[in-house]
C-alpha cells in the first residue's frame, strides 16, 4: 500500500522514488546499477514465465532483483538445482533476454585474483519481446516475404547461426533454392539494419579503473564524469565493433579448386576484396558460424521518430509533421545511437528534395515548407539550415501522456494546476496557484494534497518566524521522481491488462478450442463478439506499450 | 497591500474610548486594509480575552471598525478599520463574490468569450482581445489587458489555447517580434477534449486504487469491476444490430 510521503518544517517533501525496487542484493560485478522498478520487475517476470516457463522466470526475477550473479549465487538465491540454473541461463542467453561476463576479483593477501563468470539480466530486452509483432510490422512494410519469414524465425529462436537459417528453410526446398534465397533474405535484413552480429559470449570487465575515462557530458560546459552503470559497461564490452555488426561473409566453394573463399556484404553497401577474408577472420566473422539476432535498436530508432512525427501532427498539423518526417528521414543513417538530442542541421534543399518523394509532400510549396520549420520550432543556421530538438519533442509527448491521466483520474481543476506547475518548473505558493489556475481558494488545498499523496506533485513547508509565526505551503512538479513513479505505473497497467485479456480468454476456452464446422448460429456470434473483444484489449495494450517506449525514452 | 492615503490616527474628538479600546483600535488601523484576527489581537495585546471581546463590540457599534470575511479562513473573525476596503487577500480579489466563493460561471463565460474572439482573430495578443471584448459590450463591469490576460492564460491551462512568441512573419505578420500571442489548440469542430493518452484510455490508467491492485488480491486484474464494466460495455455495442464485430477464417 502506497504510504503517505512524510514532510517536515523545515526541509522539502519528496515524493520519493517509490517506484524503484531498492533490490538490496549483491553487487559483484561492482558499478552501480539502477534496477528496474518493482512493477517492471513483475512485468518482465510475467513474460519470461509466460514464454519459457516458472523456472526460467525465477532464475530471471533473481538477477533483476540482485542484479548480476555468478551461477553458484543464482543456486543459492533460487534453491534450484546446478543443473537446473544452467539450462534456464542457457534459455535466457539464447533469447538474448541474459548477458554473461567474467569479471576478476583481487584476492586476498598472498592469494592471486581470480576471474568468475556472472549473468546480467537484460530488462529492456525482455520487455521488447512483447513487440515483437510491431518489428513484424516494420519487416514487412518494407522487405518481402521471404524477409519476414528469416526474421520470425529469428524472433523465435533467439539467434540463429547462417547454417540453421538455412536448414528452416529447407524444409520441402531444394537445397540451392532454399540457401540463395536465405542469404539473399539475411543480406536484405542486414542492409537494412533488421538483424545484426550478436555480441561476444562472455566479454571481460576490467575493474573500472583500468578502462577509459567514464563517459563525459558532452551537452553542456560543464564536464561531469559520469559513471556508467555496470550494464552499461557490459554492453560495451560486448557489442560488436560497428564494421562486423551488419558484415556478412559467405563462403562459396569453387569446384576447381575447393578452395573456400569469400564474398562479404557490407551494411552499408561497401564492397570489399576478396583478400580481405583474412581481415575478416580476425574480425570473428566465419561465414555460416556466425550469430544472427534481431537488432532491437534499429526498431527503437524508428519507433522514436514515428513517436515524434504523431505528436507533431496532433499538435501542430499534417504539414510540420510532412517536414519532421523528411528530416529525421535524412538523418536517420547519420544517428549513431537512438536517443539523439538534436537533429543534425540540414539545408532546406535538402529537406524539400526529401519532402517531395512523398505523396503528402508533393503539393508542399517551399514556402509552406518554410512556416512548417518554423512551427516545429527548429533552429534556423547559416545558409537556411535548420535543425529540431527531438528531446524537447518527446518531453511534450511524455507531458501530455501525464496531463491527460491527471485530467482523467483528478479533474479539470488538478489539470490545469499541474500544467500550472508543470510549465513553470518551481515551486510556487499555494495562493499564487490558486490565482493563476482559477482554483476556489477553498478547494484548492484539498486538490494539491490529493496530487501529493499520490506522487503526482512535490509540496515544501516554508514557516516565517515573527510576530505570528506563518506556514507557507510550496508546490512543484518534480519529473525526476514523477517519470519513474508514472513509468512503474505503467508496467502496473500492462501486466493487469496482459492478465485480464488470458482471464477472459480462458474463460472461453472451450468455445475458443470448439472446431469451426461446431461454431454456427449464437456460438459463432458469440465466438466472433469474443475475438473482437480480445482485438480491442490487445489494442489497448499495443498503445501502451507505445507510452512504455516513450517512458523509457525508446 | 494597495496605497490608500494613510487616515489621521487620532480618535474624532466625539468618539470617547476606553484604554483598551484605543489599543485595540490602534492596532486595527495599523493594519490597514489586510485587517486582524481577533485572535491575533488577543495575542499582540495581552489583553484578557474578555476585555478585547467586550472592546469590539464596543468599537463596531461606534462604527469605528468592521467585519469582513477573509476567503481563506471564513470561520474567523476578522476586522477591519472603517475607513479602509479589504484587501485582494482577504476577499479573493475581483474573481470572488461577497461570500468569498470563486465566480465560476462569470468566469467560464469569460473564457467562451475569449476563445470566441481568439478563434475568430486566428492568432492574437491579449490587448487584442481585451480590445474586442470591450468594443462587443458583452460586459457590464471593464476589465483591464491584465485581468483578461489572466483568463486567456488559464484557456492555456485548460489546453484550448496555445502560447506563442511572434517572429513577425507569415501567420505572425501583423504582431511585433516578440509579443507573446494566442491561438486556438483546436478546430471547432473537433472534439471538446484534448486526445486521450493511452495509460487514461484504460480502467487502469484512471483507478483510484491501482497502488492496491495485485494479482490474486482482493483487488486485482481479474476481479477488477472497472474491467468486467469496460468489457460488458463493449459486447453490448457488439451486439447491437448495426454493428459488425470482426469475422473469422
Amino acid at each position: 500500500m502506497r504510504g503517505v510521503p512524510p514532510c517536515s518544517s523545515r526541509s522539502k517533501s519528496r515524493s520519493g522514488s517509490r517506484s524503484r525496487s531498492g533490490s538490496g542484493g549483491s553487487r559483484e560485478g561492482g558499478g552501480t546499477m539502477v534496477p528496474p522498478s518493482q512493477y517492471g520487475i513483475k512485468y518482465a517476470g510475467h513474460i519470461i514465465s509466460s514464454h519459457f516457463g516458472d523456472l526460467v522466470a525465477k532464475v530471471c526475477e533473481c538477477l533483476l532483483r540482485r542484479g548480476p550473479l555468478t551461477h553458484q549465487n543464482i543456486v543459492r538465491f533460487t534453491e534450484m538445482s546446478a543443473s537446473q540454473v544452467k539450462n534456464c541461463l542457457l534459455v535466457l542467453i539464447q533469447q538474448n533476454c541474459v548477458q554473461a561476463f567474467s569479471v576478476e576479483h583481487p584476492g586476498g593477501v598472498g592469494d592471486t585474483s581470480r576471474r568468475s563468470t556472472e549473468y546480467l539480466a537484460l530488462f529492456d530486452n525482455i520487455i521488447h519481446r512483447m513487440r515483437f509483432p510491431k518489428f513484424v510490422a516494420v519487416v514487412s512494410q518494407e522487405l518481402d516475404k521471404e524477409c519476414v519469414e528469416l526474421f520470425q524465425g529469428l524472433l523465435q529462436h533467439g539467434r540463429l547461426t547462417l547454417e540453421k537459417m538455412i536448414d528452416r528453410a529447407k524444409s520441402g526446398q531444394e537445397d540451392s533454392t532454399a540457401q540463395d534465397a536465405t542469404r539473399e533474405a539475411l543480406s536484405k535484413l542486414a542492409n537494412a539494419r533488421f538483424v545484426e552480429h550478436c555480441p561476444d559470449p562472455e566479454p571481460h570487465l576490467s575493474p573500472p579503473s583500468e578502462e577509459a575515462p567514464a563517459r563525459k557530458r558532452t551537452k553542456s560546459s560543464k564536464m561531469v564524469a559520469e559513471p556508467e552503470t555496470i550494464e552499461e559497461r557490459v554492453l560495451a564490452a560486448a557489442t560488436p565493433m560497428e564494421a562486423k555488426r551488419f558484415l556478412i561473409i559467405f563462403d562459396t566453394t569453387t569446384e576447381e579448386d575447393g578452395q573456400k573463399t569469400g564474398d562479404s556484404f557490407l551494411g552499408v553497401g561497401e564492397k570489399r576484396k576478396s583478400d580481405a577474408l583474412e581481415s575478416n577472420k580476425e574480425l570473428g566473422s566465419d561465414g555460416e558460424q556466425v550469430l544472427w539476432r534481431v537488432n532491437v535498436q534499429e526498431f527503437m530508432h524508428r519507433f522514436r521518430h514515428k513517436a515524434c512525427v504523431e505528436n507533431v501532427r496532433e499538435r501542430l498539423d499534417g504539414g510540420a509533421a510532412v517536414a519532421l518526417s523528411a528530416m529525421l528521414e535524412i538523418s536517420k543513417s547519420m544517428e549513431k545511437k537512438v536517443k539523439t538530442d538534436n537533429s543534425v542541421p540540414l539545408s532546406i534543399n535538402t529537406i524539400y528534395e526529401e519532402v517531395m518523394k512523398g505523396e503528402a509532400g508533393r503539393a508542399m510549396t517551399l514556402d509552406h515548407l518554410r512556416a512548417s520549420l518554423v512551427m516545429l520550432g527548429c533552429e534556423k543556421g547559416v545558409d537556411e539550415s535548420y535543425k529540431i530538438d527531438l528531446k524537447n519533442i518527446i518531453e511534450q509527448a511524455q507531458n501530455e501522456e501525464v496531463e491527460s491521466i491527471v485530467l482523467k483520474r483528478y479533474g479539470q481543476e488538478a489539470y490545469r494546476i499541474f500544467r500550472l506547475l508543470s510549465k513553470a518548473n518551481c515551486l510556487l505558493e499555494t495562493g499564487k496557484i490558486s490565482d493563476t489556475a482559477f482554483v476556489d481558494k477553498k478547494e484548492i488545498s484539498k486538490i494539491l494534497f490529493r496530487l501529493w499523496k499520490d506522487q503526482f506533485l512535490h509540496m515544501e513547508k516554508i514557516v516565517v518566524t515573527g510576530p505570528r509565526q506563518t506556514q507557507f505551503l510550496l508546490w512543484k512538479v518534480d519529473k525526476t521522481t514523477l517519470w519513474p513513479h508514472v513509468l512503474d505505473e505503467m508496467y502496473h497497467a500492462v501486466l493487469n491488462l496482459n492478465l485480464r485479456v488470458a482471464y477472459e480468454l480462458e474463460k472461453e476456452n472451450e468455445l475458443l478450442n470448439l472446431p469451426i464446422e461446431k461454431r454456427s448460429g449464437p456460438l459463432e456470434k458469440r465466438y466472433n463478439r469474443l475475438r473482437t473483444v480480445r482485438l480491442l484489449l490487445e489494442s489497448s495494450l499495443m498503445k501502451l506499450d507505445d507510452a512504455i517506449m516513450l517512458f523509457h525514452d525508446f | 497591500m494597495s496605497k490608500r492615503k494613510r487616515p489621521d490616527s487620532n480618535v474624532p474628538p466625539s468618539q470617547s474610548m476606553t484604554e483598551q479600546e484605543k489599543i485595540l483600535y490602534s492596532l486595527i488601523q495599523s493594519k490597514q486594509d489586510s485587517g486582524i484576527w481577533s485572535r491575533d489581537m488577543k495575542r499582540e495585546t495581552s489583553l484578557p480575552d474578555n476585555v478585547v471581546d467586550k472592546s469590539l463590540k464596543s468599537l463596531l457599534s461606534k462604527g469605528l471598525i468592521k467585519e469582513v470575511v477573509n476567503v481563506q479562513f471564513k470561520g474567523r473573525k476578522h476586522y477591519l478599520a472603517s475607513e479602509f476596503e479589504p484587501s485582494p487577500e482577504l476577499t479573493g480579489g475581483k474573481w470572488y463574490n461577497e461570500e468569498g466563493r470563486l465566480e465560476s460561471e462569470f468566469i467560464n463565460f469569460l473564457k467562451d468569450q475569449c476563445l470566441k474572439h481568439i478563434r475568430n482573430l486566428k492568432i492574437a495578443t491579449v490587448d487584442m482581445v481585451a480590445d474586442t471584448i470591450q468594443r462587443s459590450r458583452v460586459l457590464k463591469v471593464e476589465y483591464s489587458s491584465h485581468e483578461i490576460g489572466d483568463i486567456v492564460r488559464a484557456l492555456v491551462l485548460d489546453n484550448d489555447v496555445i502560447e506563442m512568441r511572434s517572429n513577425g512573419v507569415g501567420e505572425f505578420a501583423s504582431i511585433p517580434t516578440g509579443r507573446m500571442c494566442y491561438k486556438c489548440s483546436r478546430s471547432p469542430d473537433a472534439a471538446k477534449e484534448a486526445r486521450v493518452g493511452a495509460m487514461a484510455s484504460i480502467p487502469c490508467g484512471v483507478c483510484p486504487r491501482i497502488a492496491h491492485c495485485t494479482p490474486g488480491g482482493i483487488i486485482s486484474p481479474t476481479t477488477c469491476e472497472y474491467y468486467t464494466s469496460k468489457i460488458r460495455t463493449m459486447d453490448s455495442l457488439l451486439s447491437h444490430p448495426g454493428i459488425r464485430p470482426v469475422t473469422c477464417a
